[in-house]
């Protein structure tokens, strides 16, 4: 019930994010544009490439998919509402998301493509980058929440959320979120400009399909993520549980697709020399500031 | 007799033999850094193993396993500086090609 | 009791069968993603055997290092692809009689050994994470704070030995 409660609302968050995103890209609103390119998706011929390492090739959007609902799997959408409230919840989110490098990697080799393979190593580049600002982040608030459910973590922020408890933290995790779900101006891996696509280039058909859905399902779940490691989660005035976590995700989620399109692309090894020479430090700043105020301020 | 333990065992033995064979029959440097990783983690298997069914009360026995973890890292690390080192004066990481290294 | 057993033989199977894979495929990535899906099966045993967090902990590591060997062995290898069937290998008699030996002894010990009395009360998974870090940061925060160093004198010597040699300047 849970779980198909979570996958239906997974359905419209993708949809609806599909929606935002056609809108940040086109300047215009079409409502069935999602519907008419999935179904012309399921439509088209799936092309393959000549000599391809074709377990790779058609595992890599299925791992990309899975991963992106094992990550779902531990957010919680509001008390109950959760698929499984694992004690070590936010590592299990860390986790489940490092296997997008994994599938990333299969799907840039699979194909025998120069691009898709450059697209598919160059997103190994980006995770070295923001790997350990994903994780810093997270030990900081679970730093405050002393646990490390994800339930826990909404329930410790019910005084003060964290975005005004470690503002740091969040500014740090929301960069990292957005290379982790490669959006501009991370999008190194598909790079419309110089790589023509990166790793969709060589997908077709429904195997492309499968990839654009599987990495809707990764942003809602990194949108998720934050909500409910800085913005409380469930937790707020008048409106429903269920609601205000919907609301809050959509938000974060719009947000993430739409604003990165406003700056330029980042070259990777510019992002690369960020994280480590500015925001591991940062992240380390983070840690002993709130390690510090947790011992100080009861909040 | 605890099968469960035993069974924990004999996967690690398994991948232990497994990761021996590697080691000793492959000619390329990152292969056998693969074959030492595959031994480690049936070092992690069976230290998992005995804290479950022997120690469950011990929580050193977790430890030794991010200690074996953090091995697992270092030897990687260690393996790959070489091997860059090696491909840089020498444009292989073969081994049958290292004889000079030898005593 | 049984269900335990079941899922702890079908994936160390998993394991062991990954761990074969990565010395019979020619193809480097595919070997080094085996050893991740071995690793990863590893961590699911971890699972079923109740110790949660060393086993998200292994599924999550080794899904970097494993994707950063992928590219090593992309890297240095002749043939990544493995489409032109190169044998990679020397000494194979002697390494498989030196593997099973090793595989025989340890299962002639498994097997023969008298193991005790089987420990009863598994603490619920937030009381092993905190017992293991009130443990890390108390009575072994020698050790970890050691192994902690190692890894940093290890991250700086291997880059040390890896980067390149400064050309020497003309006089």
């Amino acid at each position: 019930m849970t779980v198909l409660t979570v996958l239906l609302s997974l359905a419209a968050g993708a949809y609806l994010i599909a929606v935002l995103e056609g809108w940040a890209v086109h300047g215009r609103l079409q409502p069935a544009r999602p519907v008419i390119s999935a179904l012309a998706l399921l439509g088209r011929e799936s092309l393959l490439a000549r000599k391809p390492d074709r377990l790779f090739f058609e595992v890599g959007p299925v791992l990309l998919l899975v991963a992106g609902l094992l990550a779902v799997a531990v957010i919680p959408l509001a008390p109950g509402l959760i698929v499984t409230d694992l004690a070590t919840g936010a590592l299990f989110l860390n986790a489940a998301l490092a296997y997008v490098l994994v599938a990333l990697i299969m799907a840039g080799w699979g194909p025998n493509g120069a691009y898709g393979m450059i697209g598919g190593w160059r997103f190994l580049g980006q995770f070295v980058a923001y790997a350990m600002l994903v994780v810093m982040p997270i030990t900081a608030v679970a730093l405050r929440a002393e646990s490390l459910s994800t339930v826990d973590i909404v329930m410790s922020q019910s005084a003060l959320w964290n975005i005004a408890y470690q503002p740091l933290g969040f500014a740090l995790f929301i960069a990292a979120a957005m290379g982790l779900c490669w959006l501009p101006p991370l999008d190194l891996p598909t790079a419309p400009g110089d790589l023509a696509g990166g790793i969709e280039a060589e997908y077709t058909g429904v195997r492309l399909a499968v990839l654009r859905l599987a990495r809707m399902v990764v942003i809602l779940a990194l949108a998720g993520a934050t909500v409910t490691f800085y913005l409380g989660g469930w937790l707020g005035p008048w409106l429903p549980a269920w609601a205000w976590s919907g609301i809050k995700i959509l938000i974060v989620a719009g947000l993430m697709v739409s604003t990165g399109r406003l700056v330029p692309r980042v070259r990777e090894a510019r992002y690369l020399e960020l994280s480590w020479k500015l925001g591991i430090p940062l992240a380390l700043i983070n840690i002993f500031v709130v390690g510090v105020i947790a011992l100080v301020v009861e909040i | 007799m605890i099968f469960e333990l035993m069974i924990a065992l004999t996967v690690g033995a398994a991948m232990f033999g497994t990761g021996l064979y590697g080691v000793l029959s492959q000619t390329n440097l990152v292969m056998i850094i693969m074959g030492v990783e595959l031994i480690l983690a049936a070092a992690l298997v069976n230290l998992v193993a005995f804290w479950r069914y022997l120690h469950p009360e011990e929580p050193a026995a977790q430890m030794f396993v991010l200690i074996i973890m953090a091995v697992m890292a270092v030897e990687m690390t260690v393996g790959f500086g070489i091997a860059i080192a090696r491909f840089r004066s020498r444009g292989s990481v073969e081994m049958e090609e290292a004889r000079e290294l030898k005593g | 009791m049984i269900v335990p057993m079941i899922f702890l033989v079908f994936f160390g199977g998993a394991a062991v069968w990954f761990g074969v894979v990565v010395f019979r495929t020619h193809s480097m990535v595919r070997s080094a993603l085996a050893l991740l899906f071995s690793q990863t099966a590893v961590g699911l045993m971890f699972l079923v055997m109740q110790a949660e967090f060393l086993g998200v902990l292994q599924i999550m590591m080794m899904a970097t290092e494993m994707s950063v060997m992928a590219i090593f062995m992309v890297m240095f290898m002749m043939d990544p692809g493995g489409l032109g069937a190169m044998d990679m290998t020397h000494q194979k008699r002697l390494s498989l009689w030196a593997g099973g030996i090793g595989l025989g002894a340890a299962l002639a010990v498994i097997w023969l050994a008298d193991w005790g009395p089987a420990g009863t009360d598994i603490p619920g998974a937030a009381q092993q994470t905190e017992d293991l870090g009130r443990e890390l940061l108390g009575r072994s925060m020698l050790i970890f704070q050691s192994a902690g160093l190692t890894i940093l004198t290890a991250m700086v010597a291997a880059t040390m030995v890896a980067i390149a040699p400064a050309k020497e300047q003309p006089k």
